[in-house]
């Protein structure tokens, strides 16, 4: 069996981030969920006055970095495409020299 | 528990036997009509000082049950008024009240005005002015018949005192130097701000104490005087508070969009991040597949 160092490094932190990133991010929703479910008078205000917030938000003054980040994850998907090319493409290759031997 | 306006009407009624003739007047009064207790067993006091409230001279009506009657006529006759009439009334007296107020609580504040000139006030006004006055009269009888029958009403003391407390008005305005013309406004009521109400005759210090004496004009005018500052500091601490509440929300409104920019911002690099080692990775996966393990 083969051992990339590179190899590991990857799938170590692709690994790591995301669980790491995916916990943070639930953890961090789930607690302005509960904190603004409150039945307290003031709670409900502020609640009222977040999706006002919310709903007064322009999405012309962040356009530009959102489509960005939408361009990224497109690129970040067609490498990740690529990869998978080429690992088939790698193993076509390694094919060839046996089915010449046959 | 509730009770329909009529039947508690009826129970306020003096004399059950007028109780079948009296209903139809008292529906149309609607809730202001309604008192916590039945006229008749008010306390002999009470039942003054309500009829005071109403305009009525309680010392007129010996008998108990003919001041009960009293009251419960001159309540009939302000459920018959027109309220938009009793509306100018109160406005021709400069009186406070809010403009949704009963026709119980108009009627209690005309009944408070003693002013003797009339000029500023409609036909219908002089109209429902005489009759809470305890003047019999037609709905079209001209202005000066009204006018007239008022002034005939209020006596000849009564006369020769306002005229003398006229005189002691114009003596004090002279004095202190008179104000200018104001419009009067209703008091701001439940849900509803101050209006004004068009054009209506202002209130010189002369005509308060021609209304109300020397002390008590000079007392009116104070109070007026006292009243609108306060109303003005009042103003002045609300647009204040309502300018820190913009400025509060201005503020979190541009926190907001900072805020957001900036995670925006840390996920763009967190992406690139991503994309460049994704991009290296590729490269090397391409070198190793290709190069290095084919040959």
């Amino acid at each position: 069996m083969h051992f990339d160092a590179f190899d590991f490094f990857r799938w170590v932190l692709s690994i790591v981030v995301t669980i790491y990133a995916t916990v943070v991010t639930l953890q961090s929703l789930w607690g302005w969920y509960v904190w603004l479910s409150g039945s307290d008078k003031y709670v409900t205000m502020l609640r009222r006055y977040v999706i006002v917030h919310g709903l007064r938000l322009r999405f012309k003054a962040f356009w530009g970095d959102v489509l960005v980040c939408l361009l990224l994850c497109v690129a970040f998907l067609i490498l990740w495409r690529a990869h998978v090319i080429i690992y088939d493409m790698g193993a076509k290759l390694r094919d060839v020299p046996v089915a010449h031997q046959h | 528990m509730s009770q329909s306006p009529i039947s508690t009407e009826q129970r306020l009624l003096p004399d059950a036997s007028r109780a079948a003739q009296d209903v139809l007047v008292v529906q149309a009064a609607g809730d202001d009509a309604i008192l916590p207790r039945q006229l008749s067993e008010l306390p002999r006091d009470e039942l003054n000082h309500l009829a005071e409230e109403f305009g009525l001279d309680a010392t007129q009506h010996k008998s108990r049950q003919a001041l009960v009657t009293a009251i419960h006529d001159r309540r009939q006759l302000v459920a018959s008024l027109n309220r938009d009439t009793m509306l100018d009334v109160v406005r021709w007296g400069r009186r406070p009240v809010t403009a949704n107020a009963s026709k119980e609580q108009l009627a209690r504040e005309i009944a408070r005005i003693r002013a003797m000139r009339f000029a500023g006030l409609s036909q219908p006004g002089l109209v429902a002015l005489a009759r809470l006055r305890g003047i019999e009269t037609r709905d079209d009888a001209p202005v000066p018949v009204l006018v007239k029958k008022l002034k005939k009403q209020e006596g000849l003391f009564a006369r020769l005192n306002r005229k003398r407390r006229a005189a002691l008005g114009s003596l004090i305005a002279r004095m202190i130097g008179e104000e200018g013309p104001s419009d009067y406004q209703f008091l701001p009521g439940e849900g509803s701000a101050a209006s004004t109400s068009g054009p209506a005759p202002s209130a010189t210090i002369r005509q308060d104490i021609e209304e109300s004496g020397l002390i008590g004009g000079i007392t009116s005018r104070i109070k007026k005087t006292a009243d609108s500052y306060l109303n003005q500091k009042l103003d002045e601490v609300e647009a204040r508070i309502d300018r820190k509440l913009d400025e509060i929300d201005r503020r979190l409104a541009e926190w907001r969009d900072k805020e957001i920019a900036n995670r925006i911002r840390i996920l763009k690099i967190t992406l690139w991040a991503s994309v460049i080692v994704a991009a290296v990775s590729l490269i090397y996966s391409y070198v190793m597949e290709v190069f290095v393990r084919h040959h």
